[in-house]
């Protein structure tokens, strides 16, 4: 057992304390990072560009910066001012507020079109002076004011299957595959160069005079889940973290509570059985990446190493995108329980809610049996693997390689 | 105690190793000779399980696993370390690997550094050492857990003859700490200065093995080394003489046809004259060697 946990220790730290899991690691992070001061960059950028406000009624032009203070630079009062502003930049434009036989009127002055959002705020506001006016105007009785002022009354009932559970579902379905596909492409590259690396050294003689293949290989495999296991904690507690941040931060706030709804809902289809399919898939694919670059000729291919766990990923990859829409056809039903594809399909098949308990945990057994075969099967092998020095062909070294157990 | 018995070994129809038994008691030292392609690295690859394989190999009379690892120190032909670890490091790694703790071998290390005459710190990484200091460390991580059986592949090609005695005297070492130790090499020399038995393979059978006098001595007392003031021409007339060879300084070598007709060699070459030197004595092993690998002896 202590040799087993040298190993794993050995090949832990080796990889922690590499450059490329730092990278690794901080690369979503940075990511959000620089989304978030993008944002926030744009958000300050937005707030800048002020419009003046003009009206001969100082009452028209308050009300109308009590409620778009933060569009309106309210030091400027009159026209010649604005127009001086807008040469030297300091604002975009100003608008006019008139009134004239009955009828409120706003002009806008400006290099460019009038801010988007400020726009319908406009007619808005034009549209309520207006009908302030003409109520005045019309000189009602109370009650004829008060059957005007009645306001119609809209509200949603969303059955359950509405585009809005739709949406939820396709993001969960696609941060699931890339999820998946991005985990395991990383972990295969990174066992397949550790394992090829050390290709018919003679640290490894040094090393099978000392303990067994098969412990040694287990050693390996265990040591990368350790990172692996390791990268995910950082990024729920992150990803957690990031959460809470942005649930008040000055730049999401808005965006989350609008959308906390489907935000949860997406979370939830992340952290739930699907999590499982996601570990147990990048196991399953971590062993054949070890066993991939074990195959390598020499050490120096170790680059190559990953090349048939790569395109087998990929398959899986784009097979999932290609039956994203369609998870209740025949072939990405049996896809969901062949392992190396099992943990793309199956998490598509529940999100989209189409599959039973009794399924799910089939399919998960046959994964979690294929990854203890595969491990024993391998482990077997793997001294007569990683310790051929002969620069053969790679169909040859695999013949021998399997045929060590029975040699 | 080692016992290899009855070892044989096919790659494909190519037979590695045929028949190959020997005996390695502890305290005892054994060379493995023969040309390339003979079997030896084989041979120790069978001893440490890295192939499948025919016969038996124990030792203290039980298979070989990996428990029995622990007490072995093996260094393969070519030398090869983690090049991002540093001294320290490594050695501590390879040493846990042998169920050796860390903290059991961490105070050894300064000294096992000053045996050896290794240029650095422990803390320096292996990428950082020459060659030279490389094969040290290595050596190192294979005597530093006081194994009882030590395999040793080739372990002087490669060494100056400084780095050769330091290696030398920490095999000899090792026998005194009663361990029984095997290896192999293309240096006759130091087989015969250190060894106490030796086997030599010749494509994958023994074709000698005994120690090292004993073997010497099957091949016949049939060498005279002699300085003397007679020609060559007078030389190759005296009786017995096969074959007579100049050497350098002014000594002869006199190949005879019988061990036993020394004294006669003797009185006819000096005539009750005094001679500098006359030494009669079997081949030496590397004249073994040569004759074995070459099938020039009768």
């Amino acid at each position: 057992m202590n040799k087993l946990w040298t190993v794993t220790l050995q090949t832990y730290w080796h990889q922690v304390k590499s450059w490329s899991f730092l990278l690794l690691i901080l690369g979503p992070f940075f990511i959000i990072g620089c989304s978030a001061l993008g944002g926030a960059i744009g958000a300050s950028s937005d707030s800048d560009s002020q419009i003046a406000v003009i009206s001969s009624n100082e009452q028209v032009r308050q009300n109308f910066i009590k409620n778009n203070g933060k569009y309106v630079d309210a030091k400027i009062k009159t026209a010649e001012s604005a127009k001086k502003a807008v040469k030297k930049e300091k604002i975009d434009g100003y608008l006019v507020f008139e009134t004239q036989k009955n009828q409120v009127k706003a002009v806008y002055h400006g290099a460019s079109p009038i801010d988007d959002e400020l726009k319908p705020k406009v007619k808005s506001y034009l549209q309520k002076m207006q009908s302030q006016l003409n109520l005045q105007q019309a000189q009602l009785a109370p009650y004829q004011l008060k059957a005007l002022q009645q306001q119609p009354q809209y509200s949603e009932i969303l059955q359950k299957n509405h585009q809005g559970d739709k949406l939820v579902k396709m993001v969960s379905l696609i941060i699931v595959i890339m999820v998946v596909y991005m985990v395991l492409m990383s972990y295969s590259s990174i066992t397949a160069q550790e394992i090829a690396s050390e290709k018919g050294t003679k640290i490894m003689e040094i090393i099978f005079s000392s303990t067994t293949a098969a412990k040694y290989f287990l050693g390996k495999i265990l040591g990368i889940f350790g990172v692996i296991f390791t990268q995910l904690i950082i990024y729920i507690v992150g990803g957690w973290a990031t959460y809470r941040w942005a649930l008040h931060a000055k730049i999401t706030a808005s965006f989350m509570h609008n959308n906390q709804v489907v935000i949860n809902k997406i979370l939830g289809n992340l952290l739930n059985v699907n999590l499982i399919f996601l570990i147990l898939g990048v196991i399953i694919y971590t062993i054949l990446a070890a066993f991939s670059g074990a195959l390598v000729a020499k050490p120096e291919d170790s680059s190559k190493a990953a090349q048939g766990t790569t395109m087998l990923s990929l398959i899986a990859f784009f097979l999932s995108f290609a039956l994203i829409t369609n998870p209740e056809q025949i072939l990405p039903q049996v896809l969901s329980y062949v392992p190396f594809f099992s943990s793309f399909m199956m998490p598509i098949r529940i999100i989209n809610g189409h599959v039973g308990n009794v399924e799910v945990i089939l399919s998960l057994a046959i994964l979690i049996v294929s990854i203890i075969g595969l491990t024993i099967y391998i482990s077997k092998i793997y001294q007569g693997v990683i310790l051929q020095t002969e620069d053969t062909s790679f169909w040859q070294r695999l013949k021998r390689g399997l045929a060590y157990s029975k040699a | 105690m080692l016992k290899v018995e009855h070892l044989s070994k096919k790659f494909d129809t190519f037979p590695a190793l045929q028949d190959v038994n020997f005996t390695i008691h502890p305290g005892e030292i054994m060379g493995l000779i023969g040309q390339n392609g003979a079997g030896k690295t084989t041979t120790f690859h069978s001893i440490l399980n890295f192939l499948h394989y025919e016969g038996k190999i124990t030792w203290e009379q039980q298979p070989i696993t990996e428990k029995t690892f622990d007490t072995i120190g093996y260094l393969p032909e070519e030398r090869s370390l983690l090049p991002k670890m540093t001294i320290e490091q490594q050695i501590v790694y390879l040493a846990k690997l042998k169920n050796h703790p860390a903290k059991e071998i961490k105070p050894q290390i300064d000294d096992w550094l000053k045996r050896f005459d290794v240029q650095g710190k422990k803390s320096d990484k292996i990428k950082t050492l020459s060659k030279g200091n490389q094969q040290k460390v290595q050596l190192i991580c294979t005597l530093i857990h006081q194994p009882k059986l030590i395999i040793l592949d080739e372990p002087f090609s490669g060494l100056d003859p400084v780095n050769a005695d330091l290696l030398k005297n920490a095999v000899l070492d090792a026998k005194k700490n009663n361990a029984a130790i095997i290896f192999s090499s293309h240096d006759m020399s130091n087989v015969e200065e250190i060894c106490d038995s030796l086997i030599m393979l010749k494509k994958g059978q023994v074709v000698l093995s005994g120690t090292v006098d004993a073997v010497r001595d099957s091949f016949g007392k049939t060498e005279i080394y002699c300085k003397t003031t007679k020609s060559l021409a007078e030389l190759q007339q005296l009786p017995h003489v096969k074959k007579v060879e100049k050497k350098a300084h002014g000594q002869y070598l006199l190949r005879i046809d019988d061990e036993n007709s020394g004294p006669e060699v003797f009185d006819a070459l000096t005539n009750g004259e005094y001679v500098e030197e006359f030494r009669q004595q079997p081949p030496t092993l590397d004249e073994i060697f040569r004759m074995e690998a070459g099938e020039q002896h009768e």
